[in-house]
């Protein structure tokens, strides 16, 4: 019996995202250009992108959204590469380790994020607690994390949702290498770093890579933990698409669009770079 | 065959069948038939969801009554803006869903109605259809407009709404009580203030109060949309409100997002004053034991802003007929008082009280009063008068230009 051609196979995925995801970004990309039969407007114009590409808060939005991307994405993978080379010794208690390790993914961003301002804010638990405890005065004294212009809450709550996701993709390529390499890189002489230094990491380069590229698209396009832990000034690109995408005025409603493509568009591209950098790495090395 | 065909298309027609998406046959029905049309149905009501003494009331109250006297089914959708159901609807449209959207009934008004209005978006010229619309005064220019956009048999009345402000007695025996005094009060006692940044609905609320202290009154903003009254105001209101940022909270380097986050620093002691414009908020608060006992809500003698609030029912709604209704419930003197009870919500009704029975209107005049919550009778002594939806939106975006990202 013949095998059923691959396009063949792969028919359902296309019909789900052809129409949903292209047509969605067909239809963005209209709207951007003042497609709106609905208030008479079927004209296509740039002013739209144009006022998006010259507004001073965009520009500090898009300074913001990539640093908190980048800071978050650069300590995760740090702290998720980190936690699956520990884990991946045998010692007591190391099953449940990986299991409270791993419990976090199951947990959605919006409810850690209100759990993090119930801690850090500055009327929040630990404020409540230092103010007990007579190391500030008055809760209120307590440092700013929640709310601040450098959007530290925002950043942990994100270290704290990707570092698993990071581990655990960390731990199954460990996992796939298995112990030899390791272990015959000992043998040769190497010390414990050296082996994993020179031999484990970059064995699971590709994957650690790939995983970081998603966790930075991730956190530069979602709006629940900006809306929710960030400064009224500026805002998050997502929070700012949103917030045009609700203004009352529709002809506001084009420059939504726009700020939703471009944060496609510069995460598609930073995400592109990466992935380029460490391939022609890989062909170097 | 032929027969079993036109018993189908009759079934298919009766009364029971019909499709209440389609409100011009709505609109030749008796109130009577409307309530046939509607019975064993449901309707999704779509409204902001932040307090939970109004979702009870709405989920429990009102859509008891549905489900007892009419076998309607009541789904409460909560939003934390009402500006996400006015995109489903539009949304709706666009993409060419006319007779089967996903929202029956919205609570709104002001910009959010000038939307509507603007994307022919509303389903019109069904309120003489209600028995309850006969308890409306629809003669009183604060009920006929909506935010300064003429009803039009676009919107019912829902209820009253005056904005307060609030403190706590315990720590701030005699708060300020008109806007000047206010800005004096906050440069004196700095990080003690401040307010939720627009388009927050009650924050952009507080800066109209700055905008018509500055402009000396409401007088010259009535009324179309006048640029250059605007530039001369605005520029002012933001120098104003720029100076203030060194005593606000944080120093006026961020704004809390929403009026839930202003309440819980209210609730925290981290900022003295608060505000809302739905001062019963602030009775609810202290039986919920969000606030102490001691907080206690006033007007300003300058006056607080006044509104009147609706809902709607979108032209593509499916379940007009169980929105009408619900509409009808939600005016009877009954609902109305009901909602008027300070446990309850202590919403000031958007009915004549007059018109009703004298038992009810017994009822109303004995209501009692939460200590927390300022009477309406104090209020409604100075109320000051929302402007248009113009105005609204370019001092909304007038702040957001020139104080929120300064």
């Amino acid at each position: 019996m013949k095998r059923w051609p691959l396009y063949l196979a792969m028919l359902p995925a296309l019909i789900v995202l052809g129409p949903l995801f292209y047509g969605g970004l067909a239809a963005g990309l209209g709207r951007s250009l003042g497609y709106a039969p609905l208030i008479g407007q079927t004209e296509l114009s740039g002013a739209a992108w144009r006022a998006v590409l010259t507004a001073p808060e965009v520009r500090s939005s898009a300074m913001l959204t990539f640093y908190i991307a980048a800071i978050s994405t650069i300590l995760a993978t740090v702290l998720g590469v980190g936690a699956a080379l520990l884990m991946r010794h045998r010692f007591a208690g190391a099953r449940a380790a990986r299991l409270l390790f791993q419990i976090n993914l199951t947990v959605p961003h919006l409810v850690l994020g209100t759990g993090i301002l119930y801690l850090f804010s500055q009327s929040g638990l630990f404020a409540r607690l230092a103010a007990q405890m007579h190391l500030i005065s008055v809760p209120a004294d307590f440092p700013a994390l929640i709310w601040d212009p450098a959007a530290l809450g925002i950043i942990l709550a994100y270290v704290v949702k990707e570092v698993p996701f990071i581990g655990l993709v960390a731990m199954a390529n460990l996992q796939a290498i298995g112990p030899d390499y390791e272990q015959a890189a000992r043998s040769l002489g190497a010390r414990p770093w050296q082996a994993a230094r020179y031999v484990l990491l970059p064995a699971i380069r590709p994957g650690i890579i790939s995983s970081a590229a998603i966790v930075f698209a991730f956190t530069f396009g979602a709006y629940e933990i900006p809306a929710l832990l960030g400064a009224s000034h500026p805002l998050a690109l997502p929070v700012l698409a949103w917030q045009r995408f609700n203004a009352p005025d529709l002809a506001a409603r084009p420059e939504a669009m726009a700020l939703a493509l471009l944060i496609a568009a510069l995460s598609g591209l930073v995400v592109w770079v990466v992935l380029r950098a460490g391939r022609a790495q890989r062909r170097l090395s | 065959m032929r027969f079993a065909l036109t018993s189908a298309l009759l079934l298919l027609s009766s009364p029971l069948m019909a499709d209440t998406a389609d409100g011009d046959a709505l609109l030749a029905l008796s109130w009577d038939e409307i309530v046939a049309e509607a019975r064993g149905g449901e309707v999704n009501f779509f409204l902001w969801g932040g307090a939970d003494n109004i979702n009870q009331y709405i989920s429990e109250t009102i859509g008891g009554i549905l489900a007892d006297e009419y076998g309607i089914t009541l789904n409460r959708v909560g939003l934390t803006d009402t500006a996400d159901a006015v995109n489903i609807v539009l949304s709706e449209k666009e993409a060419g869903v006319n007779d089967a959207g996903a929202v029956d009934m919205i609570w709104i008004n002001g910009v959010n109605f000038r939307t509507m209005a603007q994307g022919g978006l509303a389903w019109c010229g069904y309120p003489d259809l209600l028995p309850n619309n006969a308890l409306v005064n629809w003669d009183n220019p604060a009920i006929a407009n909506d935010f300064g956009l003429p009803v039009a048999g676009c919107e019912i009345p829902w209820s009253g709404a005056q904005f307060a402000f609030a403190h706590n007695s315990a720590t701030l025996t005699e708060p300020p009580r008109d806007i000047a005094a206010l800005l004096d009060w906050v440069r004196d006692n700095p990080g003690q203030f401040t307010y939720p940044a627009a388009p927050d609905f009650n924050g952009a609320a507080f800066v109209r109060h700055v905008f018509y202290h500055v402009a000396g009154g409401p007088d010259r903003l009535l009324g179309a949309f006048d640029q250059a009254v605007f530039d001369e105001v605005a520029t002012e209101t933001w120098a104003l409100l720029n100076d203030l940022e060194p005593y606000l909270w944080r120093e006026g380097a961020t704004y809390p997002a929403s009026i839930t986050q202003l309440q819980t620093m209210f609730a925290n002691g981290e900022v003295a004053l608060s505000f809302e414009y739905n001062p019963s908020q602030f009775g609810a608060g202290v039986e919920a034991g969000l606030f102490p006992a001691s907080v206690r809500s006033y007007g300003l003698t300058d006056g607080t802003l006044a509104n009147t609030n609706y809902t709607l029912i979108p032209f593509n709604s499916p379940n007009k007929a169980a929105a009408l209704v619900l509409q009808n419930v939600l005016l009877s003197g009954d609902a109305q008082y009901a909602k008027a009870q300070p446990e309850v919500w202590g919403a000031t009704p958007a009915i004549e009280v007059a018109r009703l029975p004298q038992a009810l209107q017994d009822a109303f005049a004995t209501l009692p009063s939460h200590p927390s919550v300022v009477s309406q009778a104090e209020l409604g002594m100075a109320a000051l008068p929302e402007l248009q939806a113009e105005w609204i939106a370019a001092i909304e975006a007038g702040w957001i230009e020139h104080v929120g990202q300064n």
